[in-house]
């Protein structure tokens, strides 16, 4: 091929590239979501993507994992190359003051009945997950978050979340705060009581993955975990009692074509509908924002989901709101604590 | 100009992707959200001194594992260079394996190694030396282990070369002289390996500051380093415009770092 027929084979190629979105723009084909991974990734293409694609012939790419800094470095280079991006509460509510999400189209998301805080201007709602306190299966197992810190009576090493906001509040509990009033949080007074078992905490941990293993290996007895993690492993133990319960939400990045937007509306349809969350539910134990999701859960595995009545009863939401206003002052003092121990 | 042409892709590749992104990191600590100059960033940073302690936590850190390495990788690389021709192709390849595998694999072997019911502690307690587990892991120890594991070879490797390539009639020299192996060793060997070491650390060093896996993994996240913090300014709160501020302190550490490298190794020439 002569160098001249290359250019002009390539410019045609290079046009077809920059016209092929114009073209296709009738009927969106593929979206592109960016989620947490792992097998909360799993379970969103089990419950959720295979209706989509079976019911709209489109198809969905699942990337991960996600971050606030990879949405904001998306939005502001103004290359938007996913439809849906998972984020938890706290992350919702940082984004949408920084202008990185769309409003979502309840009208065209259409959703079938959802609890009330999973539905936002900015987000859906889609996964329920929990964090609880677990334990080593033969130490003395803690009954409240008073036990989890008296290492006198509860001797053993400790995980905790190198996240004060999945921390900080635990130890207010057991400092004795009621639920109903942990916000506005004592930061604080949550340090002093925290620092008060710091010879005991061993690892601070950042990956869903560590308080498992960490309890597995016995290089701790008590950890901090997310519920899904620690339920139905043989060798722990964990109770929803006093946990805390938080969302993981799908939102639209500011900037998307019109066209993947209302193709990534009908795939939030899909996960308001009990029928995909169970099926969700059965790859992870975390759960969907139906009300009506505990009538189809297995019943033998009850007990591990977060939002059946018995356990979503026994514990209290997380605040991202107060979080987004002070997570930065309240990080200062959680790396000065970190220095000290 | 013939020249020029031909560096010019790569010139533009260098400035396009790695010096325009890091000079834009750079202004967006002086960038308001107004979109004009300020300096209120810096102000900020300053003021909660957390930010500069972790930065000293940092390069504490990273001294520690500079000494550590130059601790175990001088008498190594020497070692090494005593060896014969084979003994030093295989002590080589030795030496470089690691870089093969990937750093996370090496830094949870040493859980593997190191933890509580790990290689070391569990042959401890066997033989009765110990009556409960070392703590090796989740403190500073850990990291420095593990810092110590990952860059070993950056200091050893320039080393040995230097070793090798010294005139062992210099040696030899100060032997017909009446010198004792102590004092050719002190007075003739080390100096001339002195600015390779200095070189190695310095390199050692500077990498230490950037570590991240290590400290989280092998240190349990109870110690302190600058990456961690940075990663959370970015990923987590997003305060880009502090964490380009704390990036660029960091930026003026180690070029100091180097200047005085630089001059020292000037004045021993």
């Amino acid at each position: 091929m002569k160098r001249r027929d290359f250019g002009k084979l390539a410019s045609i190629g290079l046009a077809g590239f920059v016209w092929s979105p114009a073209v296709g723009s009738a009927q969106v084909k593929e979206i592109r979501m960016i989620e947490a991974g792992g097998k909360s990734g799993e379970s969103i293409e089990e419950g959720y993507i295979k209706p989509f694609t079976a019911r709209t012939g489109i198809r969905c790419v699942r990337e991960s994992p996600g971050s606030l800094g990879k949405l904001r470095a998306m939005v502001e280079s103004g290359k938007i190359t996913a439809a849906l991006f998972e984020l938890g509460s706290g992350s919702l509510s940082q984004a949408i003051p920084l202008g990185l999400v769309e409003p979502l189209d309840w009208a065209a998301i259409n959703p079938q009945p959802m609890f009330p805080e999973a539905r936002t201007d900015h987000g859906l709602g889609y996964q329920y997950f929990s964090t609880v306190m677990a334990w080593r299966k033969g130490v003395k197992a803690p009954r409240s978050w008073a036990d989890f810190f008296n290492t006198r009576d509860f001797p053993g090493k400790r995980t905790v979340p190198e996240y004060p906001h999945y921390c900080l509040q635990f130890a207010l509990l057991a400092d004795g705060v009621s639920p109903d009033k942990l916000f506005p949080l004592d930061a604080d007074r949550a340090l002093r009581k925290l620092g008060e078992i710091k010879k005991d905490i061993a690892v601070l941990w950042k990956a869903g993955a560590q308080p498992p293993q960490l309890l597995k290996d016995n290089e701790v007895q008590y950890a901090i975990s997310w519920s899904g993690r620690v339920v139905g492993e043989p060798a722990i133990e964990m109770t929803f009692n006093q946990g805390m319960y938080d969302l993981s939400y799908f939102s639209v990045p500011k900037g998307v074509s019109k066209d993947e937007k209302d193709a990534a509306m009908k795939l939030l349809h899909e996960m308001t509908i009990a029928k995909n969350q169970a099926r969700a539910a059965q790859v992870v134990s975390y759960t969907g924002p139906s009300p009506d999701l505990e009538a189809l859960l297995p019943r033998e595995k009850f007990s591990e989901f977060p939002t059946v009545k018995q356990n979503k009863s026994v514990q209290w939401q997380q605040n991202a709101e107060w979080w987004r206003v002070n997570g930065e002052s309240v990080n200062k003092k959680w790396e000065q604590f970190r220095l000290n121990l | 100009m013939n020249g020029l042409a031909f560096v010019a892709p790569l010139l533009l590749v260098m400035i396009g992707a790695f010096n325009a992104p890091i000079l834009y990191m750079l202004a967006l600590g002086f960038w308001s959200k107004a979109g004009g100059f300020t300096t209120a960033h810096y102000a900020a940073v300053f003021e909660a001194s957390v930010y500069l302690k972790v930065l000293a936590s940092t390069l504490r850190i990273s001294l520690i594992a500079t000494v550590a390495n130059v601790l175990l990788g001088y008498p190594l690389a020497y070692w090494m260079s005593g060896l014969r021709p084979t003994g030093q192709l295989v002590a080589v390849a030795l030496v470089i394996t690691p870089f093969w595998i990937s750093i996370l694999v090496r830094t949870y072997a040493w859980i593997v190694v190191l933890g509580n019911a790990g290689l070391v502690n569990s042959s401890l307690l066997a033989l009765g030396v110990i009556t409960e587990p070392i703590r090796f892991l989740y403190n500073e120890l850990g990291v420095t282990i593990g810092m110590a594991n990952v860059l070993l070879p950056f200091l050893v490797l320039p080393l040995f070369a230097a070793m090798v390539r010294i005139d062992g009639r210099l040696l030899q020299a100060a032997a017909s002289l009446g010198a004792t192996p102590a004092t050719i060793f002190w007075k003739v060997f080390f100096p001339l390996t002195v600015p390779a070491l200095g070189a190695g650390a310095l390199l050692v060093f500077i990498l230490s500051l950037g570590f991240y896996i290590t400290p989280a993994i092998l240190g349990g996240n109870r110690v302190s380093m600058i990456s961690n913090l940075l990663d959370k300014l970015i990923n987590e709160i997003p305060r880009w415009e502090q964490a380009s501020v704390i990036s660029t302190l960091l930026l003026i550490v180690t070029l100091v770092i180097f200047a005085l490298y630089r001059r020292l190794d000037r004045s021993a020439a």
